[in-house]
Parts: structure tokens; sequence; C-alpha cells
């Protein structure tokens, strides 16, 4: 069973007399232990949908199921949802981190003492517990953003809403977030995940969903995706370059039969086509110190703009 | 219900411990704003302006004007608030309907603020050399225009939502507010005194007037025209912000001020 079920959402808005359709037809799923990346330029209809998904906005059509309740018809639904949402700090900078995970857990439905056993033991597993009792708006913009993360899921929900939980962070929080997101998600929860860091993105994503003017242009499990935009090209870096007194030494047949395979030489670079033609050429470069191997792979942000590309000129 | 409650009162006690400075703050404006409505009454009437049993009057709608009106700004004034800090959206993310969060919230504030009116009542009290009379019964009138005055505060709530920024309003609500608590509407007769018992909120103050300045015993049927009143525009003001809520859910303006 999927823990959010998305079904042909539909919003719009009258900007200054215009009808403006932020969110067309959009549909996905997501299960438990998954990531869905959901991808998107500014203004394509991400943060719409999301609070859709959260009752913050009605749909005008279609229908939202988190855990098989519907959030805008039933509010218990809500206690299967967590969520960090972007541009909002999501905590209370006046309170510590003790004081906003009881809040909320409170406010989340938890009596107070589960809520403050919950609180010891998130505290404990994102290291905040040494700053349990300082006030928030001293803490670093990394441990602000943990404790938002941990605040979410003060209620254990099924399904978790990050929308861009590494934006500002330092090199070493976002590895901690990143690490963070992997662990929620192995524990069972489903994760919705968006970002404009798509290294990120491809990284942690189980299924990618883009979405552009408020459609979806694509949505794919992340590694068929980019293996389908990869090619069969193998490219060989040598540690010294293919000088000219080099190739002399090499000898000019062995350069012939690498040209002969129709591989591409670029200074310290060849390139072969497919994998039988790999080992010929490896056969031919022998005995010499190879520095990489490695096949031509498309990365998320190539296919992403491809996307977003296409949807714009058609 | 009664955890969501205890938790707001924790969170309102926090957040005026913490930050007692503001508190303090208000307590004397507060009581500079009453002695500067005094001493300006006492300038216009001319220095022998005598007040007797009006002074009484004035002192006990004045409290009840500073605590009116800090129940009604409260409501529009948490919405504003979380909006600018981030958190708003979070208070909807609940199980809880927006409505019990935030009248939950409104309690916990108001219980905090009732205890520091109480002080500015006491300076007053020292300042003028007027002793008022309490009686435990002052707490069912006191209810009957606490429940008028949240009524009207989930309806300017519900503005906000719907038009954001609605401060001016409320400065003009503030001087209507200062009519409709100091009115003594417990003298009218006739059609002026259906009038008094329709109008929000000043069956509740004259009674409170009668009880704490004239030292009057309570009039039950006066108490029960109250409350009705108070449960009434209560009910108003929920029905308000719930239709604005969902205005708002449907125009995707929640958050956003």
């Amino acid at each position: 069973m999927h823990v959010l079920e998305v079904q042909s959402l539909q919003k719009s808005y009258r900007l200054s007399g215009k009808v403006v359709e932020a969110v067309r037809d959009v549909s996905f799923n997501i299960s438990a232990q998954e990531v869905l990346a959901f991808l998107g330029p500014n203004g394509a209809g991400k943060t719409t949908t999301i609070k859709m998904i959260a009752g913050l906005i009605v749909p005008d059509r279609g229908s939202v199921a988190i855990a098989g309740r519907n959030p805008h018809r039933q509010p218990n639904a809500l206690r299967s949802l967590g969520a960090v949402l972007e541009g909002n700090r999501n905590i209370y900078w006046r309170l510590t981190p003790e004081e906003n995970l009881e809040y909320f857990g409170v406010l989340r439905g938890l009596s107070g003492r589960v809520a403050r056993q919950r609180a010891k033991v998130l505290l404990d597993r994102f290291d905040l517990s040494h700053k349990r009792k300082t006030t928030v708006q001293t803490l670093s913009r990394g441990m602000q953003q943990k404790l938002a993360i941990a605040v979410a899921l003060i209620h254990e929900p099924q399904l978790l809403l990050l929308d861009e939980p590494t934006l500002g962070l330092d090199v070493e929080a976002t590895q901690t977030v990143k690490q963070l997101v992997r662990e929620i998600a192995h524990e069972g929860r489903a994760i919705l995940l968006t970002t404009h860091q798509l290294d990120i993105a491809e990284e942690l994503s189980d299924r990618v969903a883009i979405i552009n003017k408020g459609k979806i242009v694509a949505q794919e499990n992340t590694v068929d995706l980019i293996r389908q935009f990869s090619g069969t090209v193998y490219e060989i870096e040598l540690e010294d370059g293919l000088s000219r007194d080099f190739l002399e030494t090499l000898g000019r047949d062995r350069f012939q039969k690498l040209k002969s395979l129709g591989a591409l030489i670029e200074k310290n670079c060849i390139y072969v086509r497919e994998t039988e033609l790999l080992y010929q050429a490896l056969d031919i470069l022998k005995p010499l110190a190879i520095a990489r191997i490695e096949k031509d792979q498309a990365n998320l942000t190539d296919i992403f703009l491809k996307f977003i590309r296409e949807d714009y000129y058609a | 219900m009664l955890e969501l409650l205890i938790a707001q009162l924790k969170w309102s006690s926090i957040q005026y411990r913490r930050y007692a400075s503001e508190a303090i703050g208000g307590v004397i404006a507060l009581t500079a704003t009453f002695y500067g409505l005094f001493l300006s009454a006492s300038y216009i009437g001319g220095g022998s302006v005598r007040f007797g049993d009006r002074l009484d009057s004035v002192i006990v709608g004045y409290v009840l004007w500073s605590l009116v009106i800090f129940i009604m700004g409260g409501i529009p004034g948490t919405l504003q608030r979380e909006a600018q800090v981030g958190t708003l959206e979070q208070l909807f993310i609940s199980p809880f309907n927006a409505t019990q969060i935030l009248l939950f919230r409104a309690i916990g504030d108001l219980i905090i603020q009732t205890f520091l009116i109480s002080i500015v009542l006491i300076i007053i009290m020292v300042t003028t050399g007027r002793w008022l009379s309490f009686s435990p019964a002052l707490i069912l009138p006191f209810i009957t225009v606490v429940l008028g005055a949240y009524g009207i505060a989930f309806a300017a709530g519900g503005l906000a939502l719907i038009f954001k920024s609605i401060q001016q309003l409320l400065g003009i609500f503030n001087f209507a507010l200062l009519f409709l608590l100091t009115i003594p509407t417990e003298t009218w007769s006739g059609t002026q005194q259906v009038l008094g018992w329709i109008l929000p909120m000043t069956t509740g103050a004259g009674l409170l007037r009668d009880l704490m300045a004239r030292s009057q015993p309570l009039a039950l049927p006066l108490l029960g025209l109250a409350l009705l009143n108070g449960l009434v525009y209560f009910a108003l003001g929920v029905s308000l912000f719930r239709w604005a809520e969902r205005a708002a859910k449907r125009r995707g303006k929640l958050a956003g001020y």
C-alpha cells in the first residue's frame, strides 16, 4: 500500500484578472521506505502541490490520501504527516530544542509525557542533547535544520515532506542532513523531497518526478532515468599524455589500431564506444599506466534541464 | 484537549518569562495610558471635576477595555507573528483544528495577561486612592465579556487571514471598544436598553461596574442576557474564522503576510 497517493491534483489562481493554472493533473504515489525527489524550476507548482498534500491549500480537483486518509476531510490524516517547509523556520526561535519538541509533540496529538520521552530520544539521535536548553536562535543553521527535521518526526509520521532541507547549509551540515534523510527512509517512512540541489536529489532519491508549468513531465525510477539518458561510451584516462614523442615510443601501429577501433583520442583521454571495444583498447594500451576508466554517465542536472528545455520549446 | 491546553499555557509562560522586559513594558504602558486618560479628563473637565463613583466605573471600564483589547488583538496578532516567524503553517498541520489551537493559545496568554492587569489595577488603585470591591461573583460577568471578546478576536483573525494587514482596522476597533465597555448601558431604558443588550459585551461590562464600583448584588436575569450575548458573538466569530480559513486555503493565502 502507498503511504501517499496523489491523484489528478489541479489548482488554478486568479491573478490580475487572469486565470493561472498552478498545478495541472498531477498524480504520483510514494511507498514506505521510498524517497521521491519532486523537482522543478521556481514557479513550477512544487510548493502548491506540497501544500495541497499538507492540507494547507484546497485543490480545485483531485485527491490526496495519506495512509489512506484525506487530509482535507479527515484531520487525523495529519497524524501521519510531518513537514519541513521551505522559507519557513518551522520552529520557535525563542524556545529551546527541548521545548520545541515537546510543544509540537502535543500539537501533533501526543500526550505531554510521550512528547517528553520522544523529545529526549530525538535530541540524542540528532546529536542535540548538549544544546537542549539553548534557545534556538543561538544555534547554528545546521542545528536549526536538524531540529526542524526532528520536530517533524516527533509524532513518528509515515510521510515526511522535506522542502529544500539543505538550503543554506554548509558542507558538513548538508552531509548530516543527507545521512538523516537516508536513515529516516530506511526506518520505513515515505519521503517527498524537493530541492534545487540536483546532486543531492540524485544521491538520495529512489524515484524522480519532474514538474514544469504545473504538469509532471517525467516520473521514473532514478537509476533507470539516469541509465536511459546515459551513453555507452567509455573514457580511458592515461596517467601521461599521448605526446608526439610518446606515440613514437608506443609505435605508430598501436596508435593506428586504436583509431581502427573507432576510438577518439584527445590529450590523455581515449574514448571507445562499446564494452567489447574497451577490452580491445586496453589490450592495445598495455602496459601504459591508466589513471581512470569511466562510463559516460548522465546526471540528474542534465536530464532535468533536458526535460525543462524540451517542454519550453514544445 | 487538556494536554493541548497545558502545552499552550506552558508555551505562553515560557514566552513571558524569557522575555520579561516586554511584559514589564506592557504593564508600564497600560498604567501610563490610564494615567494619561485620567489626567486629560481632569484637564477637560477643569480642576474641580469630581468623578465620585464614576471614577470607579472608569477604572473598571479601563481595565476591562485593556483586557479586551489584548484578547481582541491576540488572535490576529498571533496569526501575523506566526506567519512572520515562519511557524504559522505548522499550526495548521495538526490533527487539532486551528480554532482550538488559537483559542487555547489565547487562553494561555489571557491568564498571564490577567495577572499583569491585576498588577496594573493595584497600581491604579494606589495612585487614585480608590479601592474597588472584589467579589467572587465577578467571574461570571467577566466570562460573558471575555466570550464576546473572543468572538470579535476570531472575527478579526478571520479578516487577518483574508486581508492580511488589518492593523488600521484594529486601531479603529480599539476606540469602538472604549465606547462599548465604558458606556453605562445599565442605566438605559426602553429601546436603548434593548440596544444595550444587543451590543457586544456591554451588558457584561455593566454588570461588572454594578458589582465592583456600586457594590450591587449580581442581577441574574441580566447575567443570563450577558451570557447569551457573549455566546452569540463567540459563535459568530468562530464561524467567521472557519469560513475565512477555508477561503484562505482555497485561495492559497494561508501564510504570506
